[in-house]
């Protein structure tokens, strides 16, 4: 939904197709679209990239420099004793002359100075290169992640209704991780064609024949190495489809060991799990017939050209059409010349992978659901009175089943409303749509009068404190976890506010008192001890409304004592909506809205509406049996 | 990586950052016992692979000696190139012959090998299966699902990938070096002795470097599970960062752990990087002894050219295991800290263990008697149940209450052995419980414990879960029993509709009835039912309450529960408070004493009276603290 849809469009759900998000993606290999979109995120890093290609190349020339200094300075120019045949040497020869000439060494030994030389500027350049690749691919992958991230921080509530998080979590994580192989593996590929090429033109000014015999060998290597894929990515496929098996059978047999255990099922499911590890243990063993042929092929081939080179290239060294140190120059290249395509093998399936991660992430980029923002916001007055008004309101989360119909309620300035009903009654939803988690349409929300869809969500969220049920803890302390709604508050605000809900008293039982730091998710505080805390967070943040799901879970009665406590002082002065699951809280409340299937069916005082006898007094006596 | 430490050590799980490798791979010599003959004769075929390897360079120096003695006579015009060209058959001849050979063994030597690892890999996974289903609650309180998983994935790959790699490399390795070793010094001892100088400090080198690239890899795995827990928790809190407006303050969060994971990624690389240009150029002085002393041999004539030329393959040979090193080192640590991580989960004794004797009657009557019923979790400072004392007559209706904690479940775990009670505690028809069989006890005693649980399959599966020959007959009567008819008529598919992720699910209450249904198909002489109402509302629980009782008449049904409406049905109730029988007797007994059982009633009530109450355990527990 784009920004400017105008608020009514937006009760017709538009159908979207979260599937996408659990469906396996079949990708290919290679996806110009994709791969030029990527680019996008290395293009600020360009010039680290270039350096870093320069660098290779550098390195590339110099890996081919090493064994011409053994062939054609060593082993032409001194010790098989020189015959005058011209060849491409890249002016190591007169190098090591003028070498020996500056220093008086021996000409072996000055050609021993040269190699190291040359080694030592190889290593610099290939180290450097490698550092300036990882530089810019790791800048681009953080900026990416950024961009993914933020752009997932800003859906709405309905994406994330609709999505496993987990799903959406990957991309950020493992996706963009497996983008750095695809990223750093183009450096790979320059790294190993640069000397391939510089390899070949430099193989074929010496020695045409033998190096186009030579070359026949490529054909055979590419066709061996395009089966293999084809055929191996079948297998891998299946493997990891009896490996997902294993795993999920696994899983749901730990968690469901008791059962398991009381129903005597051990032999069966282990006979069971038996078939598919049998199953997993046949496709590797596929897997590895075919790695283990292809990869001793591989690793053969090169060797396979000796034979070639020394019937050939030593057929015409006998001729004296070439030189001894040229031959044992093709002996030391052979295994250059397989190498670029065994690395395109190698990098096929990570080439394969990484489109799939870009296509994931990508399609969570461009997952545009957004909810309603006015182009021209409305302003709000500095102080609000805090008068709610809900008119006519229909809400549904999906396409053709209401939860809310109709809906009229007013609340008046520092009111406390209790709204009870039964499960699916739409209470909840009507603090989602509150905190403006959702577009809703029909029917509007005024705050002082002022329509919330003509306000920015974020703005709205500032005024009206939400709790909700499920309060989240933030890793960090205690601390940043009761001041994250109004980041400027001072401590003694803060434990102020903590002290008003009674959560001070737990806090500074806790081993650092505020700096306490708070594992994600809370999981080292009490169900209780997360309500007061939510409920500081709200009292220091100090909004002028606050809409509050109170929690249901079970909760020991001195800290329930204490919650309640907690609540009159968060409420009292306040406007204040409240999915009430507690007599007292319904007792304190100003008036009592009970919602039936998403209307409002009573609204009064809690004895008014016993005294009615309607449909509060039958939930009230729902359990009455006697 | 020091913070997870601390962690994993907080939790109870000491992780040895022993890095000899030698202890904990030794657990896996079983399988080399196992696997003894295909082993070795991997070994053997990759040792006369490298055997051939060491072949080539020598025919390579034929050739180049032969060359080089005829080229005079050829530009003497003594030698016709062509007829000199015939001796250069033989060694090219021979190179593709080694090929060849070398190419069949290879591949059958790597096959034979990796073979064993995924074997090994397959043996591992069922012991650890098998040894899983062993374990009581206790070892899966301690060992979190997801640790579990972990290790049962990662570690078996790790054992694979050590056997399939890690050992074979070495084995490579070893081999090939050896080999180069023995053909340089039967070449030419001097020269071989003087080449292989550098080779120490390469190797020390590459030790010290594995060893700070695991580090680094351990910090950048931390770092990646860091991102990932920032990342999950957000979105798992994504309302509430909305709620508060927190989109900006979170970003820059996830920002600065970003940073930290590349920050940590890039310092692994850049040790990676400079240990593959800092080996190769330490190596580079071998070549240099070749070029400088091996030539001025070559000049002097005490070498010939051929020699010269077959050392640079020898010394690739030999240096080639110098560099892999590290990799090696690596895949040792790697394949050392898995099969620890395994042995830990397959070296913890199961805590109920199957002893039966004779005298143990087959057919169960159902009379349950304990004698000074004791039991302390491990590590726990006090007991969960304390000197419990109680028999139930065969066919009694006997309700446990008390508030949260006082040990009920912790008393019907031990009547199906979940946990096992002591000796001469807990006797069935006048037989200790340890005694049985545990196949026979279970079958027999049936407990519907309080968390439902259903397996991702189709519902008739999972309610037939005992006995997969069930007949639909009985399914449907347990559905009915279970007060579960109309929710399984509405399923299109009916029995057959499929439960959990990827088919439909169940609501609280459908998931307890289901899971209630599996316990009464099975019409056993006791049944135990542990609170499994809760989600289940007051009317549906009487009636599926009222059949069961009439069902029952003559065997023996324990339940929990909290509702004393439930509990006045019984027979007796049993109040548990602390571990200990605090009050025992019938309804109207109980509520003619004062205590806790009548003060639960008057509560109950009063909340009845005031309505929209639940009947949970709130209200239980908060009884518990006045009295």
């Amino acid at each position: 939904m784009s920004a400017d849809t105008s608020p009514s469009a937006s009760t017709t759900v538009l159908k979207r197709d979260y599937g996408v998000f659990d469906a396996e993606i079949a990708g290919k290999a290679l996806d110009a679209q994709l791969l030029k979109r990527l680019f996008q995120w290395v293009r600020p890093h360009r010039r680290t990239m270039t350096i870093s290609i320069v660098l290779v190349v550098i390195a590339s020339i110099l890996a081919i420099v090493m064994p011409i200094i053994v062939s054609r300075v060593v082993i032409d120019g001194l010790l098989a004793g020189g015959q005058p045949v011209a060849m491409p040497d890249f002016g190591m020869n007169s190098l090591t002359h003028q070498l020996a000439a500056l220093t008086g060494l021996d000409m072996i030994v000055a050609a021993c100075l040269l190699y190291l030389l040359v080694v030592s500027l190889w290593a610099i350049s290939a180290h450097y290169h490698r550092v300036y690749l990882t530089t810019a691919v790791l800048g681009a992958l953080r900026d990416l992640r950024h961009d993914l991230f933020t752009h997932l921080e800003t859906r709405p509530a309905s994406f994330y209704d609709r999505v496993a998080i987990g799903r959406v979590m990957t991309r950020v994580t493992n996706d963009v991780e497996q983008l750095f192989q695809l990223l750093s593996g183009f450096g790979v590929l320059i790294g190993e064609f640069t000397p391939f090429i510089v390899a070949i033109v430099l193989m074929f000014t010496i020695n045409a024949e033998l190096t186009g015999t030579l070359l026949l060998a490529l054909p055979i290597v590419a066709v061996a190495t395009i089966l293999y894929r084809r055929v191996t990515r079948m297998v891998y496929r299946n493997i990891r489809q009896s490996v997902s098996q294993l795993n999920q059978n696994l899983q749901e047999n730990i968690s469901g060991m008791p059962v398991v255990q009381l129903n005597r099922r051990e032999h069966h499911n282990l006979a069971r799990y038996t078939q598919i590890n049998q199953l997993n243990r046949n496709e590797e063993n596929h897997a590895i017939r075919l790695e283990t042929w292809y990869g001793a092929f591989m690793d053969n081939i090169g060797a396979a050209g000796m034979g070639v080179i020394i019937w050939m290239g030593g057929g015409d060294a006998l001729q004296g059409t070439v030189t001894l140190g040229s031959v044992i120059l093709f002996t030391q290249f052979v295994d250059m010349l397989v190498r670029p395509i065994v690395v395109v093998g190698e990098q096929y399936n990570v080439l394969f992978r990484s489109m799939a991660s870009a296509e994931r992430i990508f399609q969570a980029l461009d997952w545009d659901e957004s909810i309603h923002e006015p182009r021209q916001p409305a302003t709000l007055p500095a102080d609000l009175r805090g008068e709610i008004e809900i008119r006519h309101l229909n809400f549904g989360y999906a396409r053709d089943n209401l939860v809310l119909r109709d809906l009229s309620l007013h609340i008046r300035p520092g009111e406390k409303l209790a709204v009870v009903g039964p499960t699916g009654s739409g209470k909840s939803t009507i603090i989602r749509l509150l905190a403006r988690f959702y577009d809703f349409a029909p029917g509007s929300i005024f705050m002082d009068g002022v329509d919330l869809m003509d306000l920015p969500s974020a703005v709205v969220r500032k005024r009206i404190g939400i709790v909700l049920q499920d309060f989240h803890v933030f890793a960090g302390t205690v601390h940043d976890n009761i001041s994250i709604g109004n980041p400027d508050i001072s401590r003694a605000q803060i434990e102020q506010a903590a002290r008003h809900v009674h959560a001070h008293e737990f806090i500074e039982r806790l081993p650092q008192g505020y700096d306490t730091p708070l594992v994600e998710r809370g999981r080292n505080l009490s169900q209780g001890q997360r309500q007061l805390l939510a409920f500081a967070r709200v009292l220091a943040a100090d909004p002028e409304i606050l809409v509050l799901d109170e929690a249901t879970a079970s909760i020991d009665t001195e800290t329930e004592q204490l919650i309640q406590d907690a609540l009159h002082v968060l409420t009292s002065g306040r406007t204040s909506i409240i999915i009430a699951h507690r007599l007292q809280t319904i007792q304190e409340a100003d008036r009592v809205a009970v919602l039936e299937r998403g209307q409002l069916r009573e609204l009064g005082t809690h004895a008014e509406l016993l005294a009615l006898g309607g449909t509060y007094a039958r939930l009230y006596a729902l359990q009455f049996q006697e | 990586m020091d913070r997870r430490l601390s962690e994993v050590a907080g939790e109870g799980r000491p992780e040895t950052t022993d890095l000899s490798p030698r202890s904990p791979l030794r657990r896996l010599w079983t399988y080399h016992t196992r696997y003894r003959l295909p082993f070795w004769g991997s070994v053997t075929l990759l040792l006369s692979a490298r055997s051939l390897d060491a072949l080539i360079p020598l025919f390579l120096r034929d050739s180049i000696d032969a060359i080089h003695a005829a080229q005079p006579r050829i530009s003497a015009g003594d030698l016709m190139a062509s007829d000199a060209q015939s001796m250069l058959l033989l060694p090219a001849l021979g190179i593709l012959a080694c090929v060849i050979v070398r190419l069949v063994a290879l591949a059958n030597a790597r096959r034979i090998i990796r073979r064993i690892a995924v074997y090994v890999a397959y043996d591992l996974r069922k012991r650890v299966y098998s040894h899983l289903q062993l374990q009581g609650p206790g070892f899966f309180a301690r060992n979190p699902t997801g640790d579990l998983m972990a290790r049962a994935i990662n570690d078996i790959a790790l054992v694979r990938e050590f056997i399939g790699s890690g050992l074979r490399t070495m084995l490579v390795n070893i081999t090939i070096a050896a080999v180069g070793v023995i053909a340089m010094i039967s070449l030419a001892p001097v020269l071989t002795a003087v080449l292989l100088l550098p080779l120490l400090p390469i190797g020390i080198v590459g030790w010290f470097a594995a060893r700070r690239v695991f580090e680094r890899s351990m910090r950048v795995q931390q770092g990646f599970s860091d991102l990932s827990e920032q990342v999950q928790g957000n979105l798992y809190g994504i309302r509430t960062v909305q709620a508060l407006v927190q989109e900006q303050n979170e970003i820059r969060r996830f920002d600065a752990v970003s940073d930290e994971y590349n920050t940590r990624f890039q310092a692994l690389v850049r040790l990676n990087s400079f240990i593959s240009a800092i080996m190769p150029w330490m190596a580079a002085f071998s070549t240099v002894i070749i070029l400088g002393y091996g030539g001025s041999l070559v000049r002097d004539g005490t070498l010939s050219l051929g020699t010269f030329t077959a050392f640079f393959s020898y010394v690739g040979m030999v240096l080639w295991p110098v560099r892999e090193i590290g990799q090696m080192v690596t895949l040792w640590q790697r394949g050392a800290s898995g099969t620890q991580r395994l042995f830990q989960i397959l070296d913890s004794m199961p805590e109920v263990v199957d002893s039966p004797k004779a005298e143990a009657p087959v057919q169960i009557r159902g009379e349950l008697s304990l004698r000074g019923l004791s039991y302390r979790y491990p590590g726990i400072g006090h007991d969960a149940l304390s000197g419990v004392d109680l028999t139930v007559q065969t066919g009694e209706i006997i309700a446990i209450m008390g508030r949260v904690g006082a040990g009920k479940t912790t008393l019907l775990n031990c009547f199906v052995r979940l946990l096992d009670p002591p000796v001469g505690t807990l006797w069935i028809d006048g037989v200790d419980i340890r005694d049985y069989p545990l196949e026979q006890l279970r079958r027999q005693i049936v407990l519907v414990p309080q968390d439902p649980f259903l397996f991702a399959e189709l519902l008739r599966h999972n309610l037939s879960y005992d006995d997969p020959a069930r007949s639909d007959e009985e399914i449907w009567e347990a559905v009915e029993d279970a007060d579960l008819l109309t929710t399984v008529k509405s399923f299109e598919e009916e029995l057959d509709t499929l439960v959990g992720e990827r088919g439909v699910t169940l609501s609280g209450g459908q998931k307890q009835r289901s899971t209630l249904a599996l316990g009464l198909i099975r019409n056993s002489p006791v049944l135990i039912l542990d609170d499994c109402f809760s989600a289940v509302d007051t009317q549906t629980e009487e009636q599926i309450l009222e059949r069961l009782f009439a069902a029952r008449r003559g065997r023996t049904t324990l339940l929990v529960t909290n509702r004393v409406s439930t509990a006045r049905h019984a027979d007796r109730i049993v109040v548990i408070d602390e571990g200990e029988i605090s009050q025992l007797g019938s309804h109207e007994a109980l509520m003619a004493s004062e205590g806790w059982y009548a003060e639960l009633d008057r509560i109950q009530k009063l909340k009845l009276q005031a309505g929209l109450h639940e009947a949970n355990t709130t209200e239980v527990s908060s009884l518990g603290t006045q009295t």
